[in-house]
């Protein structure tokens, strides 16, 4: 056994690292793990920003940012867990920017923040379109600067789990091979989404949903995992994610008649609609037979060439890099792609678990602030705030707890199932498992989900789960071998698709990413104003269940913009 | 049916790549040809990744975002760095070439296509990485600066660590221990950063041994990096911050210094390049014939055409430039020196769309390039 320590944080985006500063500062001995190097993280992706109510560009409290924040969560999301994200935000902003993140500025030399949508207040901060990156970057050296130990490309794998509480972590050391397991009196899981899920998606290689599963294999309920938004403008046919700024420069959507399709969907805002409107109309005009192979076009030619370099060079790039199309000249290919998983992990206002010593915070997690429509900008700072929250609670914890137990028959369960796995070489290779998933769940479980459809997806989930049973991994070495953990990751994978039908069966209504046009097209606040809880039971079949949504004092209205 | 619609539609390529597969523990090496279909949209990345499911999964190389900013996917395609997931691959397959791919230069190899980053986080930790802001009270809320001032480090902060520009550097393959283009690219995002206190303490650092000094000016690290960060630029902005501290004035024991790493970077005495490294760069830049020996460092495409008394008027021209940006510390050197490596040709300098490749001699990974059986270069330069 390795460590122990205090606190162990599985997983080094912003999340990860702010919890791990956080119980470090606190007095902690923390370490973390992650299976890429900490500034790898999927949350450098992160163009737009982070909003918290500074009131640097309007008049803004962190009350409007909580009631835009309900209100786009379409009402699913805990008022309590909201109102203390809105109310912590601008300090945990503010803390950011002191360890030196490179914000954008305003006239008189503040952090700059812009209008997003669905937000009355122009409230997201941001530092140029790489804010996720500065973010990423700034937490690192803040990590450096402590000196606190990682554990780099180790892929966690299993919980320790003894005398029902959360002891520790084993993990596959990528580097150098073997397992290894590290003991903790608590630990943190802050892996990220689980966007991997979908053949288009602005997710990276790493966000396989690890810490959802892994949770939810030692018994901890998941909450709402059928809430996975897509993004109106992806680009195909890889999902890359081409920025909202399009939009709000100008650019049109047009079908393949080369109609602006959106004046039959939103013939206000047009083009500068919400996520979740645009992705449902560019997925009906496909779905109709006016998409072009898939995909609608994102038009920016009239902007002019000048334009374009000088305001969109970043999407330029990549329109060039991954589709070959220069939008000088031609329109970018996009459709709508899976961008961010509101569901994950249950937790309480501390990151919390249903289980002693074990805590989420970031995407992995669903406190729930999100319900089921995550605003844009929203993400990011509850990476922040609740991942110092969960390391603050963390590090208390620990230090008023003593004895780390690891018993022998964890290692030995984990070793042998590796071992069948590696033994195995007569089978199917798992490429074929996980786009057979990818593509079906972008199929049947998209943007519109349909009673039929969904059922089917169950079934196909079921057999691919089967067939990956009988997966071949082709690399036995112990040198950098990261065959066997993308294996492992597309285990983690099937079951949360398996969680996802059943919790998407469950919910007969529409509402946020959750779209059901065919059958039941309105929001059942009656009904269905709570949250689907999923849980394993003991043949590894998810089962559902339900919880309350905390409501404080915003009722549900009607969501119009 | 659109123009776009063209594009989209699935198309195939047959890639063929040559891959230097490596084990550390062994030893062994071996350069292996694969082949395989692949829609026509794919880049480097994306046909590893069709190698390593279908064809070989013990193939070992880094990946995460494929979307050019999480600093994985570092290696060599013919000897020059590049992202894996930033270099289609159609223009490439359509040329008939067939790349050699390697791991990343002046980095030990771990396997494959994977090298071990840890020297080069050691150097990233070795310039004390985090905002000092010295013992003033904090604000209440956030500190004050304009945009103006947070420009200065715009570039530096854009930094994405992936190793690209510290595999081609050549003061690096000779002196391991140099603190190399990314440590001190991130050191100057520091020393410029307004809220920073400890300038004087990071120049002084920086101007050890192995320091800022120590750079050979082959401005490959500018050429080789994907997001435009320039770290050659930043150096000389902390050889800038430096002079206008007061720090470095030990002539005579940087013009030996520099003689020696001269002869044995590049074989032959760079006599151009004394007169910057022995002054400093601010008066060296003053003159122009500073500029010219950016044109010595072979290897890279030319700045501007090498010979240099038929082009007196671009001379004149890159004097004039430097004139006009003022000599007044990081900002207005930088922009000189930026201007004299771009004036002619601004699409070949920096991080730009479609990366361009080259003529593929078989490199071994882990040694250094030295021998090359390709003929004469067409330029009579070193090439690597
Ligand atoms: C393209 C894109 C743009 C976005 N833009 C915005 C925006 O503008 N504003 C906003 O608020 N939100 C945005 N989001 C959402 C937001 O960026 C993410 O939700 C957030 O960054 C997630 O952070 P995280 O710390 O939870 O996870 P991540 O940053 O994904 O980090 C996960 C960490 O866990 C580690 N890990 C995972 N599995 C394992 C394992 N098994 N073992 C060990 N380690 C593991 C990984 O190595 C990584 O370090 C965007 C998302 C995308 C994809
Ligand atoms: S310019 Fe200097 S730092 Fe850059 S590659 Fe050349 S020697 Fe290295
Ligand atoms: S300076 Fe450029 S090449 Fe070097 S590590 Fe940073 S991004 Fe990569
Ligand atoms: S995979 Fe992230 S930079 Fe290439």
């Amino acid at each position: 056994m390795e460590g122990p320590h205090d606190v162990l944080v599985v997983g080094a985006g912003c999340a990860g690292m702010r919890a791990a500063i956080e119980a470090h500062d606190a007095g902690a001995d923390v370490a973390l793990i992650s299976k890429i190097h900490p500034v790898r993280s999927h949350s450098g992706a992160a163009e737009g920003g982070i909003n918290a109510a500074l009131g640097n560009a309007s008049d803004d409290d962190p009350e409007k940012h909580a009631f835009d924040t309900v209100k786009g969560a379409d009402y699913l999301g805990d008022q309590d867990a909201i109102q203390v994200l809105c109310d912590e935000a601008p300090e945990d902003v503010y803390q950011l920017e002191r360890w030196g993140a490179v914000f954008s500025r305003t006239e008189d030399g503040r952090i700059a923040q812009r209008p997003f949508g669905a937000a009355g207040e122009p409230r997201t901060a941001y530092a140029a379109d790489i804010t996720g990156h500065v973010l990423v970057h700034v937490l690192y050296e803040q990590i450096m600067r402590r000196d606190i130990p990682t554990y780099e490309e180790y892929f966690a794998w299993k919980l320790v789990v003894d005398d029902e509480r959360c002891q520790g972590v084993v993990c596959w050391d990528i580097l150098n091979g073997g397992l290894k397991t590290i003991g903790a009196k608590t630990v943190i899981l802050a892996t990220g989404g689980a966007g991997r899920l979908y053949t288009g998606t602005t997710n990276a290689y790493a966000c396989t949903g690890d810490g959802m599963s892994m949770a939810l294999r030692v018994g901890v309920p998941l909450k709402d995992m059928e809430m996975m938004q897509f993004h109106p403008t992806t680009l195909a046919p890889t999902g890359v994610l081409i920025t909202e700024g399009c939009r709000g420069e100008g650019a049109y959507l047009l079908n393949s008649e080369g109609d602006r399709f959106l004046k039959r969907y939103a013939p206000n805002a047009m083009e500068l609609a919400s996520r979740d409107v645009i992705s449902r109309a560019e997925q009906t005009e496909i779905d109709e037979g006016r998409g072009v192979n898939g995909n609608v076009l994102l038009d920016l030619r009239h902007l002019g060439a000048e334009r374009i370099i000088e305001r969109l060079h970043g999407t330029r790039e990549l329109s060039l890099v991954f589709a070959g199309v220069d939008p000088i000249q031609e329109p970018i290919p996009v459709r709508p792609g899976a961008h961010y998983h509101m569901g994950g992990v249950d937790t309480d206002l501390w990151g919390q678990t249903s289980l002693d010593g074990l805590y989420a915070a970031g995407e992995v997690a669903c406190v729930s602030v999100h319900g089921a429509n995550r605003l844009g900008g929203n993400a990011l700072m509850e990476t922040i705030t609740y991942g110092k929250r969960a390391g603050r609670h963390a590090a208390d914890w620990a230090l008023t707890h003593t004895t780390v137990e690891v018993p022998p028959s964890v290692e030995a369960d984990a070793e042998h199932e590796l071992k069948q796995l590696l033994d195995r070489t007569d089978g199917e290779r798992p490429w074929q498992i996980r786009d057979e998933l990818a593509a079906t769940m972008h199929q049947n479980f998209g943007v519109f989900r349909r009673e039929d459809q969904m059922q089917e997806q169950g079934r196909i989930v079921e057999r691919l789960r089967e067939r990956f049973e009988r997966v071949v991994v082709d690399d036995k070495g112990t040198l950098f071998n990261n065959d066997v953990t993308q294996a492992l990751e597309l285990g983690f994978l099937l079951e949360l698709a398996d969680c996802m039908v059943v919790s998407g069966l469950a919910r007969k209504e529409s509402r946020g990413a959750h779209a059901r046009p065919y059958d039941y097209p309105n929001r059942d606040d009656e009904n269905y104003m709570r949250h689907t809880i999923t849980r394993l039971d003991a043949s590894g079949r998810p089962q559902l269940d339900w919880k309350p949504v905390t409501v404080t004092k915003w009722q549900p209205m009607e969501r119009t913009y | 049916m659109t123009e776009a619609a063209v594009h989209t539609e699935p198309q195939t390529l047959e890639v063929a790549l040559k891959v230097w597969r490596y084990d550390s523990r062994t030893g062994e090496r071996e350069l292996v040809r694969y082949e395989v279909e692949a829609p026509d949209w794919v880049t480097l990345l994306d046909v590893l990744d069709i190698i390593k499911d279908r064809v070989d999964g013990t193939l070992a190389y880094r990946k995460s975002c494929r979307m050019m900013i999480c600093g994985s996917c570092g290696m060599r395609m013919d000897g020059a760095a590049v992202l894996a997931c930033r270099t289609r691959m159609k223009e490439i397959v359509e040329a008939g070439h067939v790349p050699v791919i390697s791991a990343m230069g002046n980095l030990p190899i771990v396997k494959d296509l994977v090298v071990d980053m840890e020297p080069f986080w050691s150097k990233v930790r070795a310039m004390k990485p985090w905002l000092q802001s010295g013992y003033e009270e904090p604000p209440e809320h956030e500190w004050r600066a304009s945009q103006e001032q947070m420009n200065v480090i715009h570039k530096e902060a854009l930094c994405i660590m992936c190793g690209c520009c510290v595999s081609e550097c050549n003061s690096m393959e000779s002196d391991p221990e140099f603190l190399g283009p990314a440590a001190l690219a991130k050191g100057m995002r520091f020393v410029g950063d307004p809220r920073e206190r400890n300038q004087v303490e990071r120049l002084n650092a920086y101007n050890e041994e192995h320091g800022i000094w120590d750079c050979t000016r082959c401005y490959f690290c500018n050429e080789r990096c994907p997001k435009g960060v320039d770290p050659r630029d930043a150096i000389a902005k902390l050889g800038a911050e430096s002079i206008k501290h007061g720090i470095d004035h030990d002539m005579g024991a940087k013009h030996a210094k520099w003689f020696v790493t001269s002869a044995k970077t590049t074989g032959w005495l760079r006599e151009t390049e004394l007169v910057p490294k022995t002054q400093g760069v601010v008066s060296a830049i003053k003159q122009t014939k500073f500029a010219m020996g950016l044109l010595r460092h072979g290897k890279v495409p030319l700045p501007f055409p090498p010979h240099v008394a038929e082009e007196v008027d671009e001379a004149r021209a890159l004097y004039n430039v430097v004139k006009q940006q003022g000599r007044d510390g990081a900002l207005g050197h930088v922009q000189g020196e930026r201007a004299l490596a771009r004036i002619d040709h601004p699409d070949d300098a920096g991080a730009h769309g479609g990366q361009g490749y080259r003529d593929s001699p078989d490199i071994t990974p882990g040694e250094p390039p030295v021998q090359r059986d390709i003929g004469e270069d067409p330029h009579g330069q070193q090439t690597r």
